[in-house]
């Protein structure tokens, strides 16, 4: 759904083609979301036939005609209530480390209790890097972006925090529930 | 730089033995920002407090550059605390009565230094922390971000060897917090070695290595990779 709105939102600033549009996705919101061609492709197909999306045809040289992507009126509308409107989805409790405790060993909880350290540090340094980033991006002159680059980071590090503290109250109630066992 | 051989720190609580931490053997390097992390109770603060030269181990050795700081004399611990440790609190310590620039001037001022001959270099640390226009203003005038700031350039003023941080921004918001902690890895990347004490892994995430203590005890140790390019 989102992918559709970003695109949109995208093309609100400027006409581009294909190509452009997914440098520009990388762009903003690259670091969380990965795109690749083919689905930046079949939404536009899609968008073209809600008639959100238009594309005029550029020539050239011995090659295909590059087409040029534009919002519609319609387009815009869509965009500006999606963009007023809150999100009501909440994120979804999907992660593949849940599955992974669902099917811990419940004599032995050793086993589980390593992996989460394991996750805690895998945590903490995919934080770092973020933080890192974070820092390289202050000392850079400031560009059009790199606000929401900087929001976007935030988001990413109070998640990674949440999934530590979570994390942490497994270990406690595991040990609690299961004794110690090691 | 700092280097813990099996310490422990004891204590009697009414009739009972608490141990505080148990057998921590640590190596901290020059040039390293380490956050010690754990849950309350922990010994994060015993630990730290151990570094510092504030308190001294019931067992094992302790060691700054070679030097023991372990089985020592009160004054002996003093002296290296004042010339080698910085310290930044939680509720920042500053006195109330003093000007920014004053607090940041205290700790060679009781080294008996004249106030006019640190003042240079105190203004310049404020500059640096980006307090220039607030070297004459007292902590009641001051926001608690600034006060922190105040706080770091005094724990910088005696260039000590280590930077001692218990939960620096306990007491600030997350986007003041975030202020801070950009100049305490500034500070890092500069090469000065951090230890800080929090429960916020956001803050953690600046550093280089995390310890996790557990009931006194070392229980996890990760180094986080590069520092920011």
């Amino acid at each position: 759904m989102s992918v559709k709105f970003a695109m949109l939102g995208i093309l609100a600033e400027k006409n581009l083609h294909g190509y452009e549009l997914k440098s520009s996705f990388d762009e903003k919101v690259g670091e969380f979301w990965s795109l690749n061609y083919g689905q930046i492709y079949s939404t536009l197909d899609r968008l073209e036939k809600e008639d959100l999306v238009t594309h005029d045809r550029q020539a050239q040289d011995r090659r295909p005609d590059k087409k040029i992507y534009s919002i519609t009126g319609k387009g815009r509308t869509e965009l500006e209530e999606w963009l007023s409107t809150p999100v009501h989805k909440v994120r979804a409790l999907r992660d593949e480390f849940f599955i992974k405790l669902v099917f811990m060993d419940r004599k032995d909880p050793g086993p589980i209790l390593d992996l989460i350290e394991k996750q805690k540090a895998h945590y903490l340094k995919q934080m770092n890097r973020l933080t890192n980033r974070k820092v390289s991006l202050k000392k850079r002159p400031e560009h059009a972006d790199s606000l929401t680059a900087e929001l976007l980071m935030d988001a990413g590090l109070f998640h990674a925090e949440a999934d530590i503290k979570w994390l942490t109250l497994c270990a406690s109630k595991i040990k609690a529930t299961m004794g110690e066992n090691t | 730089m700092i280097e813990i051989r099996n310490a422990g720190k004891k204590y009697l609580q009414g009739a009972r033995e608490v141990h505080a931490l148990r057998n921590v053997s640590l190596r901290i390097k020059s040039g390293e920002f380490l956050s010690i992390m754990g849950p309350s109770g922990s010994g994060k603060s015993t630990l730290l407090n151990l570094i510092g030269g504030l308190d001294q181990p019931t067992s094992g050795e302790i060691f700054m550059d070679g030097r023991p700081l372990h089985g020592i004399s009160d004054d002996e611990l003093t002296l290296i605390r004042r010339r080698r440790v910085g310290f930044i609190f939680q509720f920042f310590n500053l006195l109330p009565i003093l000007t920014a620039v004053e607090n940041v001037c205290l700790p060679l001022l009781l080294e008996g230094i004249p106030f006019t001959r640190i003042k240079p270099k105190a203004v310049l640390l404020l500059e640096q922390m980006g307090l220039g226009e607030r070297t004459e203003h007292r902590p009641e005038q001051l926001s608690g971000g600034e006060m922190q700031r105040v706080a770091i350039a005094r724990a910088l003023i005696t260039e000590p060897a280590v930077l001692l941080a218990d939960e620096p921004t306990g007491n600030l918001d997350s986007h003041t917090s975030e202020e801070i902690f950009l100049l305490l890895s500034n500070l890092n990347e500069k090469g000065q070695t951090i230890v800080m004490v929090t429960h916020d892994s956001k803050a953690a995430a600046y550093g280089t290595r995390v310890i996790t203590l557990k009931d006194g005890a070392l229980a996890e140790d990760v180094s986080l990779g590069g520092a920011p390019s």
